[in-house]
């Protein structure tokens, strides 16, 4: 289970660009995040006056790991530290995957494919399909962990595609998705129609990350639900996805 | 010893910072960080009579020191809020002060009727949300801010404090308070906007969103500085208060106590860092009570 909710400093480890305004941020220290939750990072004073919300990529003994993608001023001001700068992080926060056995397929979109690495190292019989717009990152950290299946849109080599037009959901217990809304629509649709359960992670601005200032809203079946403590994880069959 | 309790408008608080309206929740939320009970008191999720959902998103819009947000009063209005936030709260020993808002004069009395049956502490009449008003919002008229606080003093045994806008002026501070409010708190948030340049459209469905925020503090302090100069009844200081220094100002101008808000999402500890910025502040000056300092600004 996840560990109590904390405020400290981190340094950072490493910090390098994967592609284009994809980077990978570690940073050092013990960190006691479940699969699929986040922290609220931020490496400046009051300006910009938000933390911005991190899926944990990884935690290993060493520290614990964020792949982003530079979006505005607060991702560039990420972007730009350098090892042995230091990270302010509150966390870990939000709910996490939901624990499950058997058959369970990741798909992953473009930087949504941040929140099932670690889900991918901990659960045990896994496949894993990434999709990316271009040039992929990463896969060969997935693969070391799980199958790995992916598809680029432009891309030469392999199978050119949609991540959605590659995923098949015969055979399986669960399945986890995180990426742009587009694609979460699709695999949703598959899913619901194939009668296979689907656990979505959301994104939201945020401002408190922590459940207080209902900023980060999403329409499910019951209401508005906050993405940072409600989810960022939710059974896709909750999420109101036209609306 | 320093004393940092404070009795601000029939109500005792035994520091003068507060949790903001809006930004603390029910408490539940920061007390895995904190301990609420540490600070002089929390004023809850605006409150109103029956549950209300809140705006669409987006709600947040990050502006240059700054947040514009348009929540809309998400809350699951009053019973609800008695039942399951009040007793939890009261028991972990946090000084519960209730906001509320009513669309209509006769919600904010029934409201106010129904929490002077609870174990609230005191209650903030809020007529100043940006959020969920239409036409010339309530608390810049100063007849029916009259109207609004002289049903809710009726229907309330508990200290009443009324949460003012920036932009309702003196008059209606004055209406306010020769209703019988006990204290007034300014200030809300102020009426902003943005708009997305990809679309051409406002960022919010309503258009105009609420303000807070270091942006937002000269000119809260001003006005602070300004009713504090004439009312009777204390002024409780809200607008960007983020640190120790923000929080001295809004005393030094004659507030009686702070709120600190939109500084919690930045830094979930501020609230209870004031605190003890405070009481060092107190100590270092040999500062014993409050009046001493208190207003200093306006002699």
């Amino acid at each position: 289970m996840a560990g109590k909710v904390e405020i400290k400093q981190a340094r950072v480890l490493s910090n390098a660009r994967l592609k284009d305004r994809v980077f990978l941020l570690k940073l050092q220290g013990e960190f006691s995040a479940a699969p699929g939750q986040f922290y609220m990072l931020r490496a400046w004073d009051r300006d910009p006056l938000l933390s911005r919300p991190f899926s944990v990529l990884d935690r290993t003994k060493e520290g614990i790991s964020f792949l982003y993608v530079v979006r505005g001023r607060g991702t560039e001001l990420i972007s730009l530290l350098s090892p042995g700068d230091t990270v302010a992080l509150t966390g870990p926060l939000g709910n996490g995957w939901p624990r499950h056995e058997g058959r369970i397929a990741l798909i992953g979109g473009g930087i949504g494919i941040a929140p099932l690495y670690y889900a991918a190292k901990t659960l045990r019989d896994t496949d894993v399909y990434l999709g990316f717009a271009d040039v992929p990152f990463l896969v060969d950290k997935f693969a070391r962990v799980a199958r790995v299946r992916v598809s680029f849109e432009t891309g030469e080599e392999g199978t050119s595609g949609q991540v959605t037009a590659m995923f098949r959901p015969d055979g399986y217990d669960v399945c986890y998705a995180c990426g742009p809304q587009s694609m979460l629509i699709v695999i949703n649709r598959i899913c619901r129609h194939a009668g296979v359960p689907l656990f979505v992670s959301l994104e939201g601005r945020m401002a408190c990350g922590v459940g207080a200032c209902l900023g980060c809203a999403v329409k499910t079946t019951h209401g508005y639900a906050r993405v940072c403590r409600d989810g960022p994880v939710f059974p896709s069959s909750e999420v109101v996805w036209y609306g | 010893m320093v004393d940092m309790g404070i009795v601000v408008g029939g109500l005792w608080l035994k520091n003068p910072v507060i949790a903001a309206s809006g930004t603390f929740g029910f408490g539940a939320e920061y007390a895995e960080i904190y301990d609420p009970a540490r600070l002089g008191a929390v004023c809850t999720k605006g409150l109103t009579l029956r549950p209300r959902q809140g705006n669409p998103p987006p709600r947040l819009w990050e502006t240059a020191c700054g947040l514009l947000n348009s929540i809309g009063l998400q809350n699951p209005g009053i019973a609800a809020f008695i039942r399951e936030e009040l007793p939890r709260m009261k028991e972990q020993g946090i000084t519960v002060i209730a906001n509320v808002w009513g669309d209509v004069p006769s919600e904010y009395e029934q409201a106010v009727a129904r929490l002077s049956d609870s174990s609230v502490d005191a209650i903030e009449l809020n007529v100043s949300c940006p959020n969920v008003s239409r036409g010339v919002p309530l608390g810049e008229d100063a007849r029916r801010t009259a109207q609004v606080v002289r049903l809710a003093r009726r229907a309330c045994d508990r200290p009443l404090w009324v949460k003012l806008p920036p932009e309702g002026g003196v008059a209606v501070a004055r209406a306010a308070q020769e209703e019988g409010a006990d204290a007034v708190s300014a200030v809300n948030t102020f009426r902003g906007t943005a708009i997305d340049i990809e679309t051409g459209r406002p960022v919010f469905a309503n258009v105009v969103a609420g303000l807070s925020g270091p942006a937002i503090k000269p000119i809260a302090l001003r006005i602070v500085y300004e009713l504090v100069s004439v009312l009777r009844i204390p002024v409780v200081g809200i607008g960007g208060i983020g640190n120790r220094q923000d929080a001295l100002e809004f005393i030094m101008a004659g507030a009686h106590a702070v709120q600190v808000g939109t500084a919690n999402f930045v830094d979930p500890l501020s609230a209870v860092q004031i605190v003890a910025g405070l009481e060092d502040f107190m100590n270092e000056k040999g500062i014993e009570n409050w009046e001493v300092i208190r207003g200093s600004a306006q002699r």
